[in-house]
């Protein structure tokens, strides 16, 4: 007996181990984007053997951070699960929530009440360590999250629409009713960006450095900030719109119309990347997944749809209006519109979302905007009489990244993170669809002009073809004599010749007049008339 | 020996030694052709007589020898061969026999001579030597023996090189090469080096005997501590030190300043003198010393030819030191006055223009050197100040004073023109002007200039207040232009619909508060967007919000539009796309004959258009078509993907596939993969940057070594020999590695 069990553990100890090979195979999987190409068609070999070296560090590379992830990742994210098929995960109410977190956690259900400056809009930095609140009529303020502080208020006296932190807590920018304005940490206005208009929205371009603008007149603005140039001055053409979101995966930035058409924005070129119609009524809100493949719209037409950025095809479409979208780090997507909000989830991983929870604040509060606080499981919602926040669980990112952001980020940290930011800028041209293409063979797409030995062996195929083709007829007497048969022939291969040798003269020529040309200075066409005119020589 | 012997065996069987007898042989042809041509008759009439003579002279000879006729048979057939001689037979000229073989000289016969000669007895044996090996075989010509050598010495050497290969493969193979395996990078102290001292010399070995005397070395180990005692100074012995140190030091120093007192000195006389004295001393030392004086002379010599050598004497031609003095000044003039013979510059207005400015500069400069003379003739006369007035009126110093006020003036002028023209709003500069102007007009000098300068300003600001007027008068259409620029064509028409309406509402839209924008729907936001400018002159931030927001139901007709909006959109949508795929992809003319051509009868108009044409004209709608279904785009009827290059981006891409990659997709897929601490674990980064040749600073790289290597070694072998290397590294830094994986992680996030 003692030994059938002992196998019996054993087959139970190979199958976990199975079980964990299998998972590691997976994570190895993704940290190998990919795979290596087929190597079998390469015929040099010493390529060959360097490359196989490569693919071999980079397996060892994959296997050991597939490991590190496996063993050493802290926590795994948690989420709400019904008991049974009775229990639906959206009938658990905040209160539910409040009675099994710990404390530190239902702190973070909270509603702030402030009706004289509302409604809000918020922002948050990327570490999730500071929020920016927004009151339409002046009221900024700037909250430490983990300790509920306000760390800084100032009344500016005028409207303001929209709030976004620049890399860190210690700037950030408002837009206001003329003009935007930078802050620092402290409230001071460390600048005015004049040149952007009235602007609606605003939004930051981490990676780049740029503060993205769309102004009253539709015109989308780049400003760098780190050096205080306009990068990008773009009129869409497309009416007035306050929707707008980058895409965190390519940095691209999403506009929403009211023709009912979702564009995306690169600084370096004035048309849009991409326009796709989306709806048919005005879209009223748009969000991007984190990993940057999945786009959320809404239009006026009570519709919302899911939209697989990489096919450019519709996934998914719900009904219902929403006022303001937004995706957490996990992928949760929250919409809001009036005071309820719904958060839907595709916890399976086949983006199929589904219903996962709701809340509905009290009547009469009006969703202006919301945003899930980063590694956090927290959804900060801006309303029309201040801003609340809701526990949704299974929204932020368990694990942070202290190379990326780090939420318990110290005064010397954030220093020296600033410093490698800034070293790790990346240009504005940088910016586009497919970010992998950087360092890629450019495509040409007009052929290359033939080579010389291309055009002659061009030539010979054809005179051969003509020589073959050559089919003397039978003529009268006198006129099929050889000597005339000959004279026919070399008339023929001549024609079919011709036209590749007046090309050729033609380049000769071309590339001659370059020459000259080149060997002068060239004047400016105003002055051109006044030059002496040489004697041609 | 082996040598020599092959060299007379060569002597013995060349045919070239053979060719000495032959040449007689041939002298004897040409005698005999001589022979045949000048006796030719007397041959044919002497045959019998000869015969005859022949039967009696061998009779003669049986009679005297006694023997028989036989023996001399041959003789006589021979003779019949042999014609007669022209020479007599002798050593030099040997006979026909001699020459052709039973009668051969055999080298028997040729040392038979030698046999009593001294050393004979050696030169016997060494031919015995060679009677004994008998058929040698002659050498192959030099060229093909040598190439046999080469080839023999190919097959040593290669199998030699060959056993260095899999060595070498390797070698050529490993990803990395580490040559700090034996890192002994020897003495590094200088300790270390002493020890290692070994004594070689004479010297040195004494020292060491000293040095390392057991005594000694007993005698320090024992009482160093003594010795240390006796190191002692007393105080008395360090004054005197010091004392003769000053001393030095002060001497030094007196002959340092007398020196220098001598050379401050400048009479020329004094230096005359000491000169002299020099020379003196000179001579005597050279009298007293003819070797000294030699020595002398020679350095001297030395150093002139030195001197020589220096570039001081280089150019002292005339022409060299003429233009030295002058010609390289006078080429750098030159340039300068030159004129770029292309550009912009080389236009001749340009030059011309380029002279009068110079010119313009030159007088300028004339002026400017009088005027500061004058000035210095001004300081330098004390009843100057007071002349200066007089003398303004008068002649040629009214021109300096002129000429002060004069550009002040000018500048005056121009300011004006320059407000006059603009039609800018800061006038304040020019009244600054004015009162500027009015001060400085307290000097009579200058006073008509300004009256003169003050007119056109006035007749300025004029200007300035109608243009102000003009703006206050209409500020409306100039705000509701620029927002028919910014709006787009859709935005336009609605505009135009509810123009009225806008215009009615432009008050009370602008109070209302904004956060209802977004349930008004486009039109109203048309109605704000055209007031925002004037928003701002009304009324002022807070005050213009209503503290008390009212939600308003959206009225019957706003709804109605609501749900209707996008009726139209997908239409437009589609209008845009193709708008773009034409831009792009522009369509092809349709093909139009000239008008009057190929329409005279009815025949050519009815056969319609030549059949190139069409076939041109469906070529380029072909191809069109094509372009168009290769777009991204093209299978998407809601999308438009912008075909457009960025040619700021086009900096990010390769231009070329790299060297040793043919295929794209391979090179594609080889940076796939970010190689930087940031993407990888610790573990991994080392060895995916580890550079090709691993080598610390200072290891001298020695020659390859032979090593046995298996030519068939697995790789999986290097392979897990790279992964030891890994593992060694990972235990060594064990903390770090999360860290970076996660960062890995993250940035993979952000990137990929």
């Amino acid at each position: 007996m003692s030994v059938v069990k002992a196998t019996k553990e054993e087959k139970e100890k190979k199958t976990e181990e199975e079980e964990i090979s299998e998972d590691l195979d997976l994570k190895v999987k993704k940290y190998l984007r990919g795979g290596a190409a087929n190597f079998d068609d390469l015929k040099d070999k010493k390529l060959k053997g360097q490359l196989s070296h490569r693919e071999f560090l980079h397996g060892a590379s994959a296997k050991a951070a597939a490991k590190y992830e496996k063993w050493l990742m802290p926590s795994e994210g948690g989420y709400l699960e019904a008991d049974g098929p009775v229990e639906k995960t959206w009938r658990i109410k905040q209160e539910d929530i409040r009675r099994e977190v710990d404390i530190s956690s239902s702190r973070n259900q909270h509603d702030v009440i402030l009706p004289e400056f509302s409604p809000y809009t918020l922002a948050f930095t990327s570490n999730g360590q500071y929020m920016a609140a927004a009151g339409r009529k002046g009221h900024l303020a700037i909250v430490d999250m983990k300790n509920m502080i306000p760390r800084r208020e100032i009344q500016v006296g005028e409207t303001v629409r929209d709030v976004v932190f620049l890399q860190d807590q210690s700037f950030f920018a408002a837009v206001q009713k003329k003009y935007t304005y930078i802050y620092g940490q402290e409230g001071i206005e460390a600048h005015c960006l004049k040149d952007q208009g009235a602007v609606l929205k605003l939004q930051f371009l981490k990676n780049h450095f740029l503060l993205a603008s769309i102004n009253k007149f539709g015109q989308l603005h780049y400003e760098d900030v780190s050096m205080g140039a306009m990068i990008g001055n773009i009129r869409t053409g497309l009416g007035r719109t306050d929707v707008m979101q980058v895409n965190p995966y390519n940095a691209v930035v999403g506009l929403g119309h009211s023709g009912g058409t979702v564009t995306m924005w690169k600084p370096t070129s004035s048309a849009p990347l991409v326009k796709m119609l989306c709806h048919h009524g005005p879209v009223s809100a748009l969000a991007f997944h984190p990993n940057g493949h999945l786009m959320a719209t809404a239009g006026k037409e009570r519709k919302i749809k899911l939209w697989d950025l990489r096919k450019f095809e519709v996934l998914q479409t719900l009904p219902g209006h929403a006022k303001t979208l937004d995706f957490s780090q996990k992928g949760l997507l929250a919409c809001g519109t009036g005071s309820f909000v719904q958060v839907l989830s595709d916890f399976s991983g086949t983006q199929n979302y589904s219903r996962y929870m709701n809340h509905s604040m009290v009547k009469g509060y009006k969703i202006s905007n919301f945003l899930f606080r980063p590694y956090e499981d927290v959804l900060g919602i801006g309303h029309s009489m201040g801003w609340s926040s809701i526990l949704i669980p299974g929204s932020g990112e368990p694990n942070f990244d202290s190379w990326v952001a780090n939420p318990f980020e110290t005064r010397k940290q954030r220093g020296e993170k600033e410093v490698h930011l800034l070293l790790d800028k990346l240009p504005p041209e940088t910016i586009m669809l497919d970010p992998t293409k950087i360092g890629t063979v450019k495509t040409a797409r007009k052929k290359e002009k033939s080579t010389k030995k291309e055009i002659e062996a061009e030539m010979e195929a054809t005179i051969e073809a003509v020589k073959d083709g050559i089919n003397m007829k039978k003529k009268t007497k006198g006129r099929s004599k050889p000597s005339k048969k000959l004279k026919k022939r070399q008339e023929i291969i001549a024609k079919a010749k011709r036209p590749f040798l007046e090309q050729q003269m033609q380049d000769g020529q071309l590339s001659i007049k370059k020459q000259k040309i080149s060997e002068e200075v060239e004047l400016p066409k105003s002055l051109q008339r006044f030059a002496r005119k040489k004697a041609a020589t | 020996m082996r040598n020599l012997l092959y060299n007379l065996q060569g002597k013995t069987a060349k045919p070239r030694d053979e060719n000495v007898p032959s040449d007689d042989d041939e002298d004897e042809d040409e005698d005999g052709d001589l022979m045949d041509n000048g006796g030719n008759k007397l041959e044919d009439s002497h045959d019998e007589i000869e015969e005859d003579d022949d039967g009696r002279h061998v009779r003669m000879l049986e009679g005297i020898t006694g023997m028989p006729s036989e023996a001399f048979e041959g003789k006589k057939k021979k003779n019949n061969v042999v014609i007669s001689e022209a020479y007599p037979e002798s050593e030099y000229n040997p006979t026909r026999d001699v020459l052709d073989g039973d009668g051969r000289i055999s080298m028997e016969d040729l040392l038979g001579t030698l046999q009593k000669k001294p050393g004979f007895g050696k030169l016997r044996k060494i031919m015995d030597q060679m009677k004994k090996s008998e058929a040698i075989e002659a050498p192959l010509p030099t060229v093909i023996r040598e190439k046999m050598e080469r080839q023999a010495a190919y097959k040593i050497s290669k199998k030699d090189m060959a056993k260095w290969e899999p060595q070498v493969k390797r070698n050529r193979e490993a990803p990395t090469i580490y040559f700090d395996e034996d890192t002994d990078l020897g003495f590094s102290t200088v300790g270390a080096i002493a020890s290692e001292f070994e004594p070689r010399t004479e010297f040195e070995k004494k020292m060491a005997s000293l040095v390392y005397d057991d005594d000694v070395m007993e005698a320090h180990k024992k009482d160093g501590s003594r010795l240390l005692e006796l190191n002692q100074v007393s105080v008395e012995d360090e004054k005197e030190r010091h004392n003769r140190i000053a001393k030095m030091r002060s001497l030094l120093f007196r002959h340092e300043m007398k020196a220098k007192h001598i050379k401050k000195i400048k009479s020329k006389t004094y230096h005359r003198l000491l000169k002299k004295d020099r020379l003196k001393t000179a001579a005597a030392l050279t009298e007293m010393d003819p070797e000294a004086a030699k020595e002398q002379a020679m350095k001297q010599e030395f150093k002139r030819a030195e001197e020589r050598m220096t570039l001081k004497h280089k150019n002292t031609s005339k022409w060299a030191t003429r233009i030295l003095q002058r010609g390289l000044q006078v080429q750098d003039e030159e340039e300068e006055d030159e004129v770029p013979d292309s550009g912009i510059l080389s236009l001749p207005f340009m030059e011309r223009g380029l002279k009068k400015r110079k010119e313009a500069a030159e007088e300028e400069a004339k002026l400017a050197l009088q005027e500061y003379e004058v000035s210095m003739k001004q300081l330098d006369d004390p009843s100057g100040a007071e002349n200066s007035k007089i003398k303004a009126s008068s002649g040629r110093r009214v021109f300096g004073a002129a000429k002060i006020c004069a550009p002040e003036s000018r500048d005056v002028i121009k300011t004006d023109n320059f407000y006059a023209n603009s039609d800018s709003d800061d006038d304040m500069e020019a009244k600054e002007n004015i009162f500027d102007v009015g001060k400085d007009g307290s000097s009579d000098m200058q006073k008509d200039v300004h009256v003169d300068s003050v007119l056109p300003n006035e007749f300025h600001q004029d200007s300035v207040f109608k243009s102000f007027d003009d703006i206050v008068r209409d500020p409306g259409p100039k705000t509701t232009y620029d927002v028919a620029i910014f709006a787009s064509d859709k935005w336009r028409k609605m505009e135009s619909r509810n123009k009225v309406d806008a215009n009615s509402k432009k008050s009370p839209v602008a109070v209302e508060p904004e956060y209802n924008q977004d349930l008004q729907e486009p039109v109203k936001e048309v109605g704000e967007n055209s007031d925002t400018e004037s928003e701002g002159q009304m009324v002022d931030g807070i005050i213009s919000l209503d503290p008390k927001p009212t939600y308003e139901l959206p009225s019957q007709t706003e709804l109605i539009r609501q749900a209707f909006a996008g009726d139209d959109v997908e239409e437009d949508f589609e209008n845009d796309k193709q708008e773009i795929l034409n831009e792009e992809n522009p369509e092809p003319e349709k093909p139009v004959l000239l008008p009057g051509w190929g329409q005279w009868t009815r025949v050519q108009k009815k056969k319609g258009l030549p059949s190139w044409m069409l076939k041109e004209h469906e070529n380029a709608k072909r191809k069109r078509e094509e372009a168009l279904k290769k777009r991204k785009d093209a299978h998407l009827k809601h999308v438009i993907i912008s075909e457009k290059l960025d040619k700021k981006a086009e900096k990010l891409l390769t231009k070329t596939l790299p060297y040793p990659f043919t295929s794209k997709e391979v090179f594609e897929q080889s940076i796939r993969m970010p190689i930087g601490p940031e993407f990888n674990p610790a573990t991994a980064v080392g060895a995916l940057n580890r550079p090709a040749v691993v080598k610390k600073p200072g290891v001298i790289i020695k020659p390859i070594e032979f090593k046995e290597v298996n030519p068939h070694e697995n790789k999986e072998d290097h392979k897990w020999s790279g992964q030891k290397q890994k593992m060694k590294k990972s235990k060594s830094d064990g903390s770090i590695p999360r860290k970076k994986m996660k960062k890995a992680e993250g940035k993979s996030k952000k990137v990929n």
